[in-house]
């Protein structure tokens, strides 16, 4: 049967059906465990789980008494911020460390210390350097992204095949024309993909950022939520962030091929 | 052959590499002279240095001892007037056919750019497909993108490393018939590197056979059939014998 072959993609109502087959069974666990007249008779606490229903009731709290919209805002502007800041520094500068090796040379201190530091451990610092307020939530993203974007850049633009750069030569450009109209072209489509993967770290990042010293963000709200003992506020807002995730990785992925319609691959 | 028609010449080429087993020698002592406006084939094993030696030619690597001249004067850093068709397509995928043709004509004006564009796609046989994208174009016609984008430059000298490489059968055949056509036409100096003997002995005038690694010439053999040529016909089939033979994988007929 056709269903177990290797490496087969079933068809796409098989795909759907199995996908949400699975959601129908946990949502039925899920319901069995959470029912019940009173809370003694149930098998699970709502504080501990609450039922799908009390998971839903909860979303108008959510949204008129904890102000869901600031808080998804203020942690999108916090991500945006920190995650441009980072791709205008660190995509120029990776790219042009890639293509003169002296210049990859000389940061690479600062890009191995970056890229091996867990991040958690900037926190501290960031709170002595930036303070407790947006510009400490902004730089911690900034630092967490930025060596890795730059490796990313740097080893995209060292990865094209030589040919391109000697065909530039025989063809009668000079360096800098290589690389601005061979070397960076070239390299944006991959560079690309690697920020949409670098994003979804930044946004995981900044739920970190949101647990100290905040009054709004998503981050906080969970935190907050926790405190209340308001569980079912704690499961909408994960799958708010797991849909904004989504909704972002996809609209970057939609803009990239609009970008870059030659690449079919992308 | 006179002094002045010489177009390329190499005396005593060695070069060699430095690798992990120590010094690799890849070049051996390699003699040639190329005439202006001739299509003059090397043909060697794989990995027999062939295109080392063109790399050499086209400055983007030196010799470790003898000497390479072209006109009389020692090749220098890569330049405009010798330019690669290479086996890999190197054409730009962002840029339209004509876009990439016009590539090396960045200092000129725009009414002479678009001329000359449109001159070169004409003669590849691309007219119609100016503002058609590389993604868009058969393989074939990529390899026809190279070329003009090549000729728009106006370079003396056509390296071809391997250009048919990574064509399907028919589409290398088709080919061929047009290189030879273009070279006819614009008189460019052409040295093409292949191991394709059948393409050596249906494009070039002369053919240069190399060893194994380290590479010298073993023999330089002349092809004075006229063109367009047929690879079946007798002499062509006696040429591409010989050169077997010289590679050491002659038939067992």
């Amino acid at each position: 049967m056709s269903w177990f072959a290797l490496r087969k993609e079933p068809p796409l109502w098989g795909q759907i059906a199995l996908g949400g087959g699975l959601l129908l069974v946990l949502l039925l666990l899920w319901t069995m465990a959470t029912s019940g007249d009173a809370v003694e008779t149930r098998m699970v606490p709502p504080t501990i789980l609450p039922s799908p229903s009390e998971v839903l009731g909860g979303l108008d709290s959510l949204v008129n008494e904890r102000a869901l919209l600031k808080s998804v805002f203020a942690t999108l502007r916090r991500v945006f911020l920190g995650f441009g800041l980072a791709v205008l520094v660190g995509v120029p500068l990776g790219m042009a460390a890639g293509a003169w090796r002296p210049l990859s040379s000389t940061l690479a201190p600062i890009i191995m210390f970056g890229r091996n530091i867990p991040i958690a451990a900037l926190i501290p610092l960031t709170m002595v350097w930036f303070g407790l307020e947006e510009g400490q939530k902004v730089m911690f993203i900034f630092l967490a992204t930025f060596p890795f974007m730059f490796s990313d850049a740097a080893s995209e633009v060292t990865g094209i095949h030589e040919r391109y750069v000697e065909t530039g030569q025989t063809l009668g450009a000079s360096s800098w024309q290589i690389f601005i109209k061979i070397l960076v072209p070239l390299s944006l489509p991959n560079i690309f993909t690697k920020l949409r993967h670098l994003f979804g770290l930044a946004f995981g990042y900044i739920m970190l950022a949101e647990l100290i010293n905040t009054d709004s963000g998503l981050g906080f709200l969970l935190r907050m939520s926790q405190r209340r003992g308001q569980t079912e506020h704690i499961f909408l807002i994960l799958f708010i962030i797991t849909l904004l995730a989504v909704v972002i990785d996809r609209g970057l992925a939609w803009f990239q091929r609009g970008l870059f319609p030659y690449r079919k691959d992308l | 052959m006179t002094a002045d028609d010489v177009k390329i010449r190499l005396r005593n080429a060695h070069k060699r590499f430095r690798g992990d087993q120590g010094d690799v020698a890849v070049l051996d002592g390699v003699d040639l002279e190329i005439r202006e406006g001739e299509f003059f084939a090397i043909v060697g094993p794989s990995g027999c240095g062939k295109s080392t030696l063109l790399n050499c030619l086209a400055g983007f690597e030196h010799l470790t001892s003898g000497e390479v001249t072209i006109d009389g004067a020692p090749v220098g850093d890569p330049s405009p007037r010798r330019v690669f068709v290479f086996q890999e397509y190197a054409i730009f995928p962002w840029l339209s056919v004509a876009d990439n043709v016009a590539f090396g004509l960045a200092g000129l004006r725009r009414p002479e750019r678009d001329r000359i564009v449109a001159r070169y796609v004409e003669m590849v046989g691309l007219q119609g497909f100016e503002s058609a994208f590389p993604h868009e174009l058969s393989g074939g016609m990529r390899q026809r993108v190279e070329f003009a984008r090549a000729l728009a430059v106006d370079p003396d000298m056509l390296f071809l490393d391997e250009p048919f490489g990574a064509l399907d059968a028919l589409t290398r055949m088709e080919m061929r018939r047009e290189i030879t056509r273009i070279w006819q036409e614009t008189g460019k100096t052409c040295i093409l590197v292949t191991h394709d003997v059948d393409e050596a002995v249906e494009l070039a005038d002369r053919v240069a056979v190399l060893s194994t690694r380290p590479a010298i010439v073993q023999r330089i053999l002349d092809n004075p059939r006229p063109r367009p040529r047929d690879i079946a016909d007798p002499e062509c089939r006696a040429l591409r014998t010989t050169i077997l033979e010289v590679l050491g994988v002659g038939s067992s007929r």
